[in-house]
């Protein structure tokens, strides 16, 4: 899989003292869906708004497409919608994809072609005659969706693309971006809606202070904190853990709860010995299962490992794997 | 590409204007100025509007010719009032949002993610603010010289010239207005901040035409007074050379000092000192006069600017009838200096004539594009 994205070491330094990007890099593959996930202020949006040229870097290496970060005429093979964007109210939802159609250099007959297909691919082709400031929010985050499509771009990079959108507006965007992703587009998405990351994305990388701390596909990443999890109605001692960590077990995977036991083992006939064990101390059962977190349970732990440090101090864990590497290895300082 | 791109961002720039209604307001108000043009006339008993005589206005064409008539009509009623006060004020009005609506959160990522290169867009957009103006100077400027055609026969192609004259015009103030829309990202500010450099100009222009109009005028005063020395002077000798030669004393070879002179004639004296101020005074003006001409120098001339159109439409000796006047030489040289008017008005008129079209418009556009080209660095460097 060749990269559409590769960049290294990207930096950006507002005013000479707010480091906003501390040395990103990234790699998103062809025909993927890639989410970049982080909390407010880590950054992605400076990210974006960079690989799209509307800020400069500090410092920067690495291509877009194929092309140095920042090169103008990539932007024709480049969909994009920016999050809280302002379309002109005055214009209707045709002429604002005609409009942003005709900036990327298509000419009318194609645009006119290409609008009509895309009004009716978001569901606004009965809606393409009236003017933007009588749209709801999710009628335009539609028709901000059709406009970064216009110039049949080989990756579309989406900011919050369901950002005000309906649960079953977010199911159409859903299924839209995996028909892009069939057609053999590659989407970037940089959403906060862990959940409909979860279900879209191919792969993820999950930004903290400036910095990529992990990155993946969610399969990889969970697979670190998947286990074979048994709680309790009461705690379990250290000693009783001890009792259980025997060489024949398999390993414990650490728990911040004491009523809970992970170990990192997907089959239950190898967590007996445990519950036997357990019940020998007349420790009550309550569930026992194989779990995997969700995105979000990782997400939380990557923020709450990463928030702890202060956002300088934090140094050698910006690089994270390729798509072909094990994410968790090289996966930041959690 | 390119012209796909422009085209897009000139229709959107007519879309934004048409939203606020105000492109067309002012496309209305300018055919109804050109009309109300037409509805002017003159023939021999005067000045004409629709079929009432206007008595009050002291012209006939045998004072001045019809054609000369439309077109001073066209040049100072249309150009100097309408289009250079009236409809440039609505038209900073209108065009004032064009760049802080650009710059804003929201609009300028989509734009800018775009294979456009920034200075492009930045310059494109500022040109779209002058094609509203074009516009307007366009079918205004058509429409007279078509009414023009029809009142008085001739077909005066040089009306066309106002187009690129007020839209250079515009375009000097237009550039400050993109400036600081860019800077401030507020309409508002760029609205009034523009409105008030405009005024700083019409000051600056005003106190260069009452310094160039003392100027003359003192000027006068020293060439009159210098006349009125020598006669003074002359006739004082020729006294004192009768005195010798009714003393019986040859007047040949004899030179009378200045001493003789001043006491022959005390009166001398004082015009002498008079001139001596007068001097001194024409010597402090054209000091000042030189100062406000290099200040003005680094500014856009947009008084001159649409000055030069009269100085190609209107030809002076079609309003003044021709006299041949007396030299202004005074036969009592001790008697007041009074100015003649015209005099001083073709004077000043040709004070104003003297400055070039270079330097009227050449340190102009050097302005502008100071202006833009800094505005432009500003642009494509700024992170939004």
């Amino acid at each position: 899989m060749s990269a559409v994205i590769d960049i290294q070491g990207v930096e950006k330094t507002y005013k000479r003292r707010i480091k906003a990007l501390r040395g990103v890099d990234m790699t998103v593959g062809d025909g993927e869906i890639f989410g970049l996930l982080g909390p407010n202020g880590a950054g992605k949006s400076t990210l974006v708004k960079i690989m799209m040229t509307v800020i400069s870097p500090s410092k920067c290496s690495g291509t877009v497409l194929g092309s140095k970060v920042g090169d103008k005429a990539t932007l024709q093979q480049i969909g994009y919608l920016p999050e809280h964007h302002r379309f002109p109210p005055y214009l209707t939802g045709r002429q604002v994809l005609e409009h942003f159609g005709a900036l990327s250099g298509i000419q009318r007959k194609q645009r006119k072609a290409k609008a009509s297909e895309l009004l009716e691919l978001v569901g606004m082709d009965s809606w393409h005659k009236d003017k933007l400031g009588s749209y709801s929010k999710g009628m335009r985050q539609r028709v901000g969706l059709a406009q970064a499509l216009m110039n049949d771009p080989k990756l579309v990079v989406l900011d919050e693309p369901t950002d005000g959108v309906d649960p079953s507006g977010r199911r159409d965007i859903r299924n839209i971006l995996t028909h892009l992703k069939n057609e053999g587009r590659t989407v970037f998405l940089n959403s906060h809606l862990l959940s409909e990351l979860e279900m879209v994305c191919d792969r993820v990388a999950i930004m903290v202070h400036g910095l990529v701390r992990t990155q993946g596909t969610i399969d990889e990443l969970t697979a670190e904190q998947s286990g074979f999890v048994i709680t309790t109605a009461s705690p379990i001692t250290d000693a009783m853990k001890s009792e259980i960590s025997t060489p024949s077990m398999p390993d414990l995977i650490q728990s911040s709860s004491d009523t809970t036991i992970s170990f990192k083992t997907s089959e239950a006939s190898a967590v007996q010995p445990a519950i036997d064990t357990l019940r020998k101390h007349n420790i009550v059962i309550q569930s026992a299962g194989f779990k995997r977190p969700s995105l979000e349970d990782l997400f939380m732990q990557v923020v709450d490992t990463n928030n702890g440090a202060k956002p300088g101090a934090i140094s050698g864990a910006k690089a994270t794997s390729r798509p072909s590497n094990n994410p968790t290895k090289g996966g930041a300082n959690s | 590409m390119i012209l796909t791109q422009t085209t897009a961002i000139f229709v959107d720039a007519y879309r934004e204007l048409n939203a606020k209604k105000l492109f067309w307001l002012t496309m209305v108000l300018t055919v109804v100025f050109a009309a109300s043009l037409a509805m002017i006339g003159i023939d021999k008993e005067g000045v004409r509007f629709l079929w009432f005589h206007l008595g009050f206005i002291p012209i006939n064409s045998d004072i001045i010719e019809p054609k000369a008539f439309y077109l001073a009509s066209f040049s100072y009623l249309g150009i100097g009032i309408w289009l250079t006060w009236i409809a440039t004020i609505l038209a900073i009005i209108s065009t004032a949002g064009i760049i802080p609506e650009l710059v804003t959160g929201g609009t300028i990522e989509s734009v800018l993610a775009r294979p456009i290169s920034r200075a492009r867009l930045f310059l494109t957009k500022y040109l779209s603010g002058l094609l509203f103006v074009a516009l307007q100077v366009s079918v205004f400027s058509v429409l007279s010289m078509l009414i023009i055609w029809n009142r008085s026969g001739y077909l005066e192609p040089r009306i066309l010239l106002a187009i690129p004259i007020v839209v250079s015009f515009f375009s000097f103030l237009f550039c400050i207005c993109a400036f600081i829309g860019l800077i401030t990202r507020s309409t508002m500010t760029a609205m009034l901040l523009t409105l008030l450099f405009w005024a700083f100009l019409f000051i600056l222009n005003i106190g260069d035409g009452i310094l160039v109009q003392f100027h003359e005028s003192t000027n006068i005063y020293v060439e009159q007074r210098t006349q009125r020395v020598e006669l003074a002077r002359t006739n004082t000798v020729k006294l004192l050379n009768r005195d010798r030669e009714n003393q019986g004393l040859s007047i040949e070879d004899y030179q009378p000092t200045e001493e003789e002179i001043h006491t022959k004639n005390p009166l001398l004296t004082r015009l002498e000192t008079s001139l001596e101020k007068d001097q001194a005074d024409l010597k402090s003006l054209d000091m000042w006069t030189k100062a406000i001409f290099t200040a003005k120098t680094f500014f856009p001339k947009t008084g001159e600017t649409i000055e030069l159109l009269n100085r190609k439409l209107i030809d002076p000796e079609a309003f003044t009838p021709v006299e041949e006047n007396e030299p202004s030489v005074a036969t009592d040289p001790f008697s007041d200096i009074e100015i003649d008017q015209d005099e001083l008005g073709q004077r000043v008129e040709a004070r104003f004539r003297e400055r070039s079209v270079l330097w009227i418009l050449g340190t102009s556009f050097i302005f502008e594009f100071f202006v833009l080209g800094l505005s432009t660095l500003i642009f494509t460097r700024r992170d939004f």
